[in-house]
């Protein structure tokens, strides 16, 4: 952030947005009722879960349709872990890395095939994902799932099991995103939108696209792993319903809602994924699905680009106020800042939606 | 000086914001408790209480799921219109019932909890032994009841571990062990084939039916295989089981379509055993008459309520002041297509007997007055079946009597012919 010069008073703009929000973000969870809280952790749990899909469909181009395998597998580990009373530190470590290395080797192998195919591999994750977690009772208990209870407000800091919940998600999440966001504008991100492309062009570059693929799926499914420990941390219980096909193109579902990407678009995309199944409930519980479906369609029609969409004039026109840089090329050697909080590049947003 | 003045203006805004939510802070105290001490615990007042249903309304349970609102809102829609219930403590109250769909997604099945727990006095009647394990803990530590839930899970009748829970259907245990008993006394010697599904379902079936069956000399298991619930055929598993030259086969199996398949392959290899299907997959319209079951010597299920469909029943005044309700206060005007309606039913009538047990207004009472609940015949019992919720360990209906397909329905039989 502080690479580029800039006259003192525009840093001090820069910085209080963000700085803002964190303190918003330290404030809300004293201030909001027990729901809400729980509310906004959900929603915590399932924007990690949309981001790391978009990092792999969203700005690397590959249609990846098993994403809620690796959060239901982190979500395993941890269960796994913390009913043997592992230490917490290493169950967190444990969730991510094994997500990430299944991922790794599923990717090596699927990373070979082009288009749609890495789809069809990928779809058969949650499919074999869901018997396996039956078979293997004596780790996953079953069918009937696994409850594991963790995260109660330690002694002292004085705030409910919920706030202390929400801290972690939020630092957490938080930690997913900001790193995400720095991956996606970096260097990385540059080589992940040319692969999305043209893969011929990558290649002509010198840059190897499968290498490229193996790692943006190898980080989405890490990220998976994260919103798995997060949603036991939240939700306590896993069963192999939790990885069901289903829920895997829910997911999809959201991250196109909130916006292919985006960081802004994965955070609105777990909104969606959390709060229209409530509000639809109140709506009429017997309509729920055929409500969520009109959702879907009027936000295609009407915001072709997802939520996230919404969000941008505003940023762009703040950015081209003080920041003066135009589109650049997706390849270009100097650094890549961002200014606004979550909005995103102009030239990533573009391609998250040819 | 433009950006300068804009910078002043968002730090004042941050600081004027988190200033005012750390007073709004102070207003939270003991909102994250749940139950207060002292008075009446939430959801219930003098003249209301206010029950809490997750449930599937959507998807591929929604059939069931539907169902399992339908009855209990029936139940008590016609009291509330007769004036209400009237409770162990001197009042009556009307009862109010919220009912929001899961989808059978624990994840959202806990959301639904979140959103209800604040409002609603109890937990009860949702279906799916994943959405409401997906809860449990959080509903023991927030101490709000869920009971007479529609899970065979043996957990939510376990006191010790479930000590704000209680199931309402037999168990899977409960199923096989009639079965067993059945043939165990029988007389005639037996070759039995079972096959069943490779999870908690089929395992607590079979578990039943061979605690039954031990020690008995006139019944051999010949053959047992298993399937998985993803599988879309098991002809593999007929074939061999028919090589095996059984007369009775123990099918633990919960997925319709392999059911009927499974029925008719048997037919094909000319392999006509007689046959045990469990409660949820025995239904006549939809298993045993695609399934060509008339042309096996005989097809029992098991069951705890009257099938409102029967011809046996059709004059039955339980039956008809049921049906009348479910279209007028249920919002169900078919024919009730589940089980899962009638159990609804009698969860209402089981909630009215704790309710005019309960002597205080408090969650604690209610599931004291609930436990209490002795040799209850529920409207819509089968005769020799009854909600007991006294032992520890089993589940509001713990018995179960076999049933004899008879060509349109089911027959209560006292002995294996």
């Amino acid at each position: 952030m502080a690479s580029v010069p800039s006259p003192r008073q525009r840093s001090w703009v820069r910085w209080a947005g963000p700085l803002l929000l964190v303190v918003v973000l330290a404030v809300l969870p004293l201030v909001f009722p027990e729901s809400v809280n729980e509310i906004i952790a959900r929603i915590g749990v399932f924007a990690v879960a949309v981001l790391g899909l978009n990092l792999v469909m969203g700005y690397t181009g590959q249609v990846s349709l098993g994403q809620i395998f690796f959060l239901g597998l982190g979500a395993y580990v941890t269960a796994y872990g913390v009913s043997n009373d592992w230490n917490i530190v290493v169950v967190f470590v444990l969730a991510c890395t094994i997500p990430a290395v299944v991922g790794l080797l599923v990717a090596l192998a699927a990373a070979r095939l082009g288009g749609l195919a890495i789809a069809m591999v990928t779809v058969a994750l949650p499919i074999v994902g869901v018997p396996l977690a039956k078979r293997l009772s004596d780790y996953t208990g079953g069918s009937q799932g696994l409850s594991a209870r963790f995260g109660d407000a330690p002694e002292g800091t004085g705030l409910y099991d919920d706030q202390w919940r929400l801290y972690l998600v939020l630092a957490i999440g938080g930690a997913v995103f900001l790193l995400t966001r720095n991956l996606v504008r970096g260097k990385y991100g540059r080589v992940f939108a040319i692969v999305k492309k043209n893969e011929n062009v990558a290649s002509s570059v010198g840059i190897s696209p499968y290498r490229y693929k193996v790692l943006a799926f190898t980080l989405a499914s890490l990220i998976g792993g994260v919103s798995g420990f997060l949603y036991m941390l939240v939700i306590q219980y896993t069963s192999p319903e939790t990885m069901s096909f289903g829920h895997s193109i829910q997911l999809l579902a959201a991250m196109v809602i909130g916006g292919a990407g985006s960081i802004l678009g994965s955070i609105l995309g777990g909104a969606y994924y959390v709060l229209v199944p409530q509000l639809t409930n109140l709506v009429d519980p017997s309509l729920t699905a055929l409500l969520q479906g009109a959702t879907l369609l009027v936000v295609l029609f009407v915001l072709p680009g997802g939520l996230a969409s919404l969000a941008r004039p505003l940023g762009r026109g703040r950015r081209s106020s003080h920041d003066r840089r135009g589109p650049t090329p997706p390849i270009t050697p100097s650094a890549t800042t961002g200014s606004g909080t979550a909005a995103e590049t102009p030239e990533t947003e573009r391609q998250g939606h040819p | 000086m433009n950006m300068h003045s804009r910078s002043r203006k968002a730090l004042g805004i941050a600081v004027a914001s988190a200033l005012a939510l750390t007073l709004a802070g102070c207003a939270r105290e003991g909102g994250g408790g749940g139950a207060s001490g002292g008075g009446a615990s939430p959801g219930i007042t003098d003249t209301a209480v206010k029950l809490g249903i997750s449930t599937p309304l959507s998807g591929a349970t929604a059939g069931p799921g539907t169902c399992t609102v339908a009855g209990v809102t029936a139940y008590f829609g016609a009291k509330n219109a007769e004036g209400g219930v009237a409770f162990g403590d001197g009042k009556t109250r009307t009862v109010e019932i919220e009912a929001l769909d899961d989808g059978y997604d624990p994840q959202r099945a806990k959301a639904n909890y979140d959103s209800l727990k604040g409002d609603v006095f109890a937990m009860t009647a949702g279906l799916g032994t994943p959405t409401n394990r997906a809860w449990r803990d959080a509903a023991i530590a927030d101490e709000v009841p869920q009971v007479l839930v529609m899970t065979g899970d043996p957990l939510f009748s376990d006191t010790e571990e479930s000590p704000w829970q209680l199931g309402f259907v037999p168990i899977y245990q409960n199923e096989g062990e009639a079965f067993g008993k059945l043939l165990a006394s029988s007389g005639g010697a037996h070759k039995v084939a079972i096959l069943s599904q490779n999870d908690d379902y089929g395992a607590g079936y079979v578990e039943g039916f061979k605690s039954a069956v031990e020690g008995a000399g006139n019944v051999q298991i010949v053959g047992e295989l298993t399937y998985e619930a993803t599988d879309t055929s098991v002809d593999a598993q007929i074939t061999q089981l028919a090589a095996s030259g059984a007369d009775v086969i123990f099918n633990a199996m919960s997925v319709t379509p392999l059911t009927v398949s499974a029925l008719q392959k048997a037919q094909q290899l000319n392999w006509l055993p007689r046959w045990f299907l469990p409660s949820n997959t025995s239904s006549p319209g939809a298993v045993v008459e695609p399934g060509g079951g008339a042309a096996f010597p005989a097809i029992y299920s098991v069951s705890f309520a009257k099938a409102p469909a029967s011809p046996a029943f059709a004059e039955d005044e339980d039956v008809r002041t049921y049906l009348a309700a479910l279209k007028e206060h249920g919002n169900y005007p078919d024919a009730p297509a589940f089980p899962h309606c009638q159990w609804s039913w009698m969860v209402g009538a089981t909630l009215e007997q704790a309710f005019a047990k309960m002597t205080a207004p408090t969650r604690e009472d209610f599931m004291r007055a609930l436990r209490s609940i002795e040799n209850f015949e529920a409207p819509l019992m089968l005769p020799g079946t009854a909600v007991s919720t006294t032992e520890a360990g089993q589940p509001a209906v713990p018995t179960v009597v076999v049933q004899k397909y008879n060509g349109k329905g089911y027959d209560t039989v006292e002995a294996f012919e």
